[in-house]
């Protein structure tokens, strides 16, 4: 029986427990979430980006980006075969709205209502990629509160709990990671909490970080890599990868009106171009150029410096020559591939497991909170999913390895947090194989993993903790070697 | 203050500038010529502490807002290392010289009488310097090793004569440890530069720094970087400047772009470098910053002239009326014998002023220990109810910093205090030291010779004019607490772990187990917590009080001395005075007349002198 399905009987009894109290309809919700596509909010402070990544991941403009903040409500945005928007107040009640697309972005007319009272919009919109995730757009937390001291004793804890995402991104700046803004990053608990099973860093703006050099992304990659070793990130969250925000939503969202455009800055040399674009201001003002104003400042608004820098590059080059090429490898360049790849390994492979777990969580949350005949029985039996199925157990030692509350030996670790399924649940991830390996060369590869992480388990020297993470290790290759047929 | 109205104000400025230096070897001169050594020596130090002057110019912001490339900008060369990642970790002084060189200096080489930023270090070769400004630890020549604190570089620069440029490490929301060198070195700052990209308006957090730095500099210029990078950043500044004017901070948004610069001095393009906004901050740091500081030396030193003159007219003058006046010679006599008595007075330990430093510095000990342990006291409270209730494992790496800065601003404030207390004792001796002295003031004036806190205050209550030590009585206070959160505080609890005790038994037990185990590993963290932060207040507070003791004594030190000097300097004057009337008195009308021409002519050249000086010294408030 998988998982899911274990979460579809427990959710059957919750509903016979709670059934005709004020509970059932969360429960229905719960229910409908089983089958829904994978829930993927995207967290962090404001002007981190969030709404341009949105964009960039859907391939559309759907959200509205602006220079101030601009996203002030939660919004889910999900597949759906009509064009909708719907405002779901805190009561419960729910009212469609009418809306505008401006310039691509929809743009909401609230009807009079107080955004205050809206507890998220609900957008939906036919969409192949919402279709394998539905993304939650989310405001981020503000400016900073008032006071510095009280802030600080909000803290994050990476803590089991229900949360109305499976599974979260969550954008920061470069920042110093002593810095309490860095850490606030993950405060953003709304939707999810940071936890390294189900989150994702990115690091966003990742052009900014070179001031808009050509060769920005390399050092966003470095700075990147140095924040999935920091312990004190590597416990909030899975990875960390950089993504150009801006160039990735336009990159994906190309016209070939902007093509042409940017063809034009490319048919300079380049030594004009390198003039041309010293500054923000002189590209808007330099007047020998064949482009309106509008254009110019279309163009800067939608690639900024770095990116009309990159694509005038390429453009000139010649190593494109039409807008789909363009596109396709600024796509690439911006990062967005690199975390497409990573949220379809990460969480849309793990999908039902990430389900179920946030299934489980909220009944056990209903359970504590409203306690009725027969709820202690559903928690022991939720209880005991949890710690039976060897999927949770792979889950928890992930957690307990990225808070350093396990020893392991450096040169391990990685050999450990693979094999559980920390860059991917596939078998030929967790064994770092091939993707076109053969069958028969995983089972293999199953066999030796077995062998030899059952001699660390019997090793004397092995400690205590060791010893349980590699009873794990074993129960997790054994799956792989049932399946490897 | 200045005399003429056609020429440029630069070349006013060097004007002065001359026209001081020229009235201060007059009056070296003219005490020599008069036979009065200890006048003399006066102005010599006057000299010296006018040719010494050098604004400090602290370069703040956050981590990674592009300080190093502005430093760099300004002084059109690549000095501090400027990488995507690696960010600045050392504090980098600039300053003047013919030839380029460099030294760094480490912990082990911290003296706590020499002030931090002169202590020299080792030499280090310029090419050298990332590795030692982004990072602290290295291995020397001997394989040791060390600690660097500082970095300093000479160049060979015309915006680094009569400056020292500081570059930070980011302050990191005013929340990290690496804040804490950055607040420590503000008292020593005449400006402020504090750097902030156009990616956003300012935060909360940096807004809370330029308050706090606000305190304890009042000058402090916004530099807007990467102005070329961010199309928008004309929107950022405005909503900046609105920021900054509802907090009712006073300054000014000057924005700039490091690249232009740099393109503009390698093209040599005068339009692009001033697009790049550097020649306007430039001008605020030198006509602004540079010129105010030194027209405020160029007075003191013109007040110190006419002092001198004052004391060297007080003795030709009762010989004047003495030999005027052979009937009220006697009484001129007497009278000056009565006013010896009371220099000899005012010489001795039983001065009053002289018991009202001793009394007053003993009182100010105290209370500013008593400021610094209040502070503490309520700093551990509010720290103790934190930690019961979160989990240390999981909090304390927000909590460690969150500390740092919490005592560090908490120094700042029992610094300010200090300062404040120091000023008004300062005040209160000048003014006995005045009420003792009596008539002799009328003659003699006296100034107040530590004006901490700006001259103004002083001016209120304190004679006509003020001259002296003011300069290095600064340095001396701004020394003193500069040192405490440089060089001591950082890393005070670098290994201590409160991190999380392994919970590996739990992990196969059951959830509900694993929380009573938690549960019980928790209470260990928090006592735990708890007796490390105990240990650091203690340890801070040591530092803290040892500081303030130090620098306590200095400014006694320093008063004692300066009065002392004035009132041997005083008696001096009054001996001579007297010797001068009462030979006067026995002299032949003969005698008399020409003795008198010769007088006028002294008294008149004196006269001259003062007047020159008075022309170049700001008008008393």
């Amino acid at each position: 029986m998988s998982l899911l399905d274990d979460a579809r009987t427990l959710l059957d009894e919750a509903r016979r427990v709670w059934v005709d109290t004020p509970c059932s309809s969360t429960l229905d919700e719960l229910a409908a979430r089983v089958d829904a596509p994978l829930r993927v909010a995207i967290a962090g402070k404001v002007k981190a980006g969030k709404s341009t990544l949105l964009n960039a991941l859907v391939g559309e403009r759907l959200a509205p980006t602006d220079e101030g903040e601009c996203t002030r409500i939660v919004t889910w945005y999900r597949d759906g075969h009509t064009y909708e928007v719907r405002a779901n107040s805190s009561e419960g009640d729910s009212r469609q709205l009418p809306f505008v697309r401006d310039a691509g972005a929809i743009e909401v007319d609230l009807d009079g209502l107080d955004a205050d009272a809206i507890d998220h919009l609900d957008v939906t919109w036919p969409s192949q990629r919402l279709r394998q995730m539905t993304l939650i757009d989310t405001p981020g937390i503000g400016s900073l509160s008032q006071d510095a001291s009280d802030r600080a004793w909000s803290f994050i804890h990476p803590d089991d709990d229900e949360t109305p995402a499976d599974a979260v991104l969550y954008l920061m700046k470069h920042l110093h990671v002593g810095d309490l803004e860095f850490l606030e990053t993950f405060h953003d608990t709304e939707v999810s909490r940071p936890n390294p099973v189900n989150a994702i860093g990115v690091l966003s703006r990742a052009d900014e970080i070179g001031v808009g050099r050509l060769d920005a992304m390399g050092s966003a990659s470095r700075i990147a890599t140095r924040y999935r070793q920091d312990p004190r990130v590597r416990r909030l969250v899975q990875t960390v990868v950089p993504v150009a925000g801006l160039l990735a939503e336009s990159a994906a969202t190309l016209t070939e009106d902007e093509y042409r455009a940017l063809a034009v800055v490319a048919d300079r040399g380049p030594k004009d171009i390198e003039s041309i674009l010293l500054s923000a201001d002189r590209f808007v003002q330099t007047p020998d150029i064949a482009l309106t104003d509008l254009e110019r400042e279309h163009l800067l608004a939608r690639f900024g410096v770095f990116g009309v820098r990159l694509a005038s590059t390429l453009i000139r080059r010649g190593a494109v020559t039409n807008a789909r090429e363009l596109s396709e490898i600024l796509v690439e360049r911006s990062g967005l591939d690199e975390l497409r790849e990573l949220l379809t390994t990460l969480f849309i492979d793990r999908r039902d497991l990430l389900k179920a777990r946030s299934v489980l969580f909220a009944i056990d949350r209903l359970a504590t909170d409203h306690p009725v005949a027969g709820s202690d029985d559903l928690r022991r039996e939720i209880e005991r999913v949890l710690s039976g199925a060897h999927d949770f157990a792979e889950l928890r030692l992930l957690s307990a390895l990225r808070a350093g509350q396990i020893e392991v030996k450096p040169d391990l670790l990685d050999e450990v947090e693979r094999m559980i399924g920390s860059s991917g649940a596939a078998p030929r991830r967790r064994l770092s194989l091939d993707d076109d390996t053969s069958t028969e060369v995983v089972r293999t590869a199953a066999l030796d993993a077995i062998a030899r992480w059952r001699r660390r388990a019997e090793n004397p020297l092995t400690n205590h903790d060791m010893r349980n993470a590699s009873q794990i290790v074993i129960r997790t290759c054994e799956g792989l070697v049932a399946d490897a047929v | 203050m200045s005399t003429t109205t056609t020429t440029t104000p630069a070349a006013q400025r060097s004007e002065r500038a001359d026209a001081v230096r020229g009235v201060v070897d007059l009056g070296i001169t003219a005490a020599t010529a008069y036979g009065r050594d200890d006048l003399t020596a006066r102005l010599r130090s006057t000299r010296e502490t006018l040719a010494d002057r050098a604004v400090h110019v602290l370069v703040a912001g956050e981590f990674k807002q592009g300080k190093s490339s502005l430093v760099n900008a300004l002084v059109g060369a690549t000095v501090c290392p400027v990488d995507d990642d690696i960010a600045t970790a050392v504090p980098t002084f600039l300053r003047h010289d013919d030839t380029a060189h460099a030294s760094v200096v480490h912990t082990d080489d911290v003296d706590p009488d020499v002030a931090p930023d002169e202590l020299t270090g080792d030499d280090i070769g310029i090419s050298d310097l990332h590795r030692f400004v982004t990072e602290q630890r290295h291995i020397d020549a001997d394989g040791v090793d060390r600690e660097a604190k500082a970095v300093n570089v000479w160049l060979p620069r015309r915006i680094l004569s009569g400056m020292v440029l500081i570059d930070t490490p980011g302050v990191g929301g005013l929340s990290s440890a690496h804040s804490t060198p950055t607040l420590g070195a503000l008292p020593l700052a005449d400006a402020v530069v504090f750097v902030t990209d156009a990616s956003q308006e300012l935060t909360q957090a940096e807004l809370d720094f330029l308050r706090t730095a606000h305190e304890a500099c009042d000058r402090i210029v916004i530099a807007l970087t990467k102005t070329d990078f961010y199309p928008g950043w004309r929107t950022i500044r405005d909503l900046n400047q609105g920021h900054l004017d509802a907090a009712g901070l006073d300054t000014r948004i000057v924005p700039v772009s490091a690249p232009l610069r740099n393109h503009a001095i390698r093209s040599d393009d005068r339009q692009l470098n001033a697009e790049s906004g550097y020649p306007g901050l430039i001008r605020i740091l030198t006509d602004e910053v540079i010129d105010e500081s030194a027209s405020q030396a160029q007075g003191t030193a013109a007040l110190d002239v006419v002092a001198v003159c004052n004391q060297l007219e007080s003795q030709f003058r009762s010989e004047r009326e003495a030999l005027a006046d052979p009937e009220r010679a006697q009484a001129i006599v007497e009278e000056l014998k009565e006013t010896k008595a009371r220099t000899e007075a005012l010489r001795g330990q039983a001065g009053k002023w002289n018991q009202t430093l001793n009394d007053g510095i003993a009182d100010l000990v105290a209370d500013v220990e008593h400021d610094f342990r209040v502070r503490v006291r309520s700093m551990l409270k509010e720290a103790d109810a934190a930690i019961e209730n979160s989990d240390p494992a999981d909090t304390w790496t927000e909590f460690e910093p969150w500390l740092y800065q919490r005592v560090a601003a908490d120094v700042l404030v029992n610094y300010t205090y200090l300062r404040d207390a120091a000023t008004s004792l300062s005040e209160v001796v000048a003014q006995h030291f005045h009420d003792a002295s009596g008539g002799v003031l009328d003659r003699l004036s006296v100034h107040n010779p530590v004006p901490l806190m700006s001259a103004s205050t002083v001016e209120a209550t304190v004679d006509t004019d003020k001259m002296g030590l003011g300069a290095s009585g600064f340095t001396m206070l701004r020394g003193g607490y500069m040192g405490v959160l440089m060089m001591t505080m950082m890393g005070s609890m670098v290994g201590i772990a409160v991190g999380p005790v392994a919970l590996g038994v739990g992990m196969i037990l059951g959830r509900k187990t694993l929380k009573e185990e938690k549960a019980r590993q928790l209470a260990t963290r928090r006592a735990q917590a708890k007796n490390t932060i105990r240990k650091y207040a203690d340890d801070v507070a040591f530092h803290v009080n040892k500081d303030s003791r130090d620098t306590l004594r200095r400014v006694q030190r320093q008063l004692r001395d300066h009065y002392a000097t004035r009132a041997e300097e005083l008696h001096r004057s009054t001996s001579e005075a007297l010797a001068a009337a009462n030979t006067a008195a026995k002299k032949l009308e003969s005698e008399r007349v020409g003795r008198l021409k010769d007088i006028d002519a002294e008294l008149g050249r004196i006269d001259a002198l003062r007047d020159r000086a008075v022309a170049l010294a700001p008008e008393a408030g």
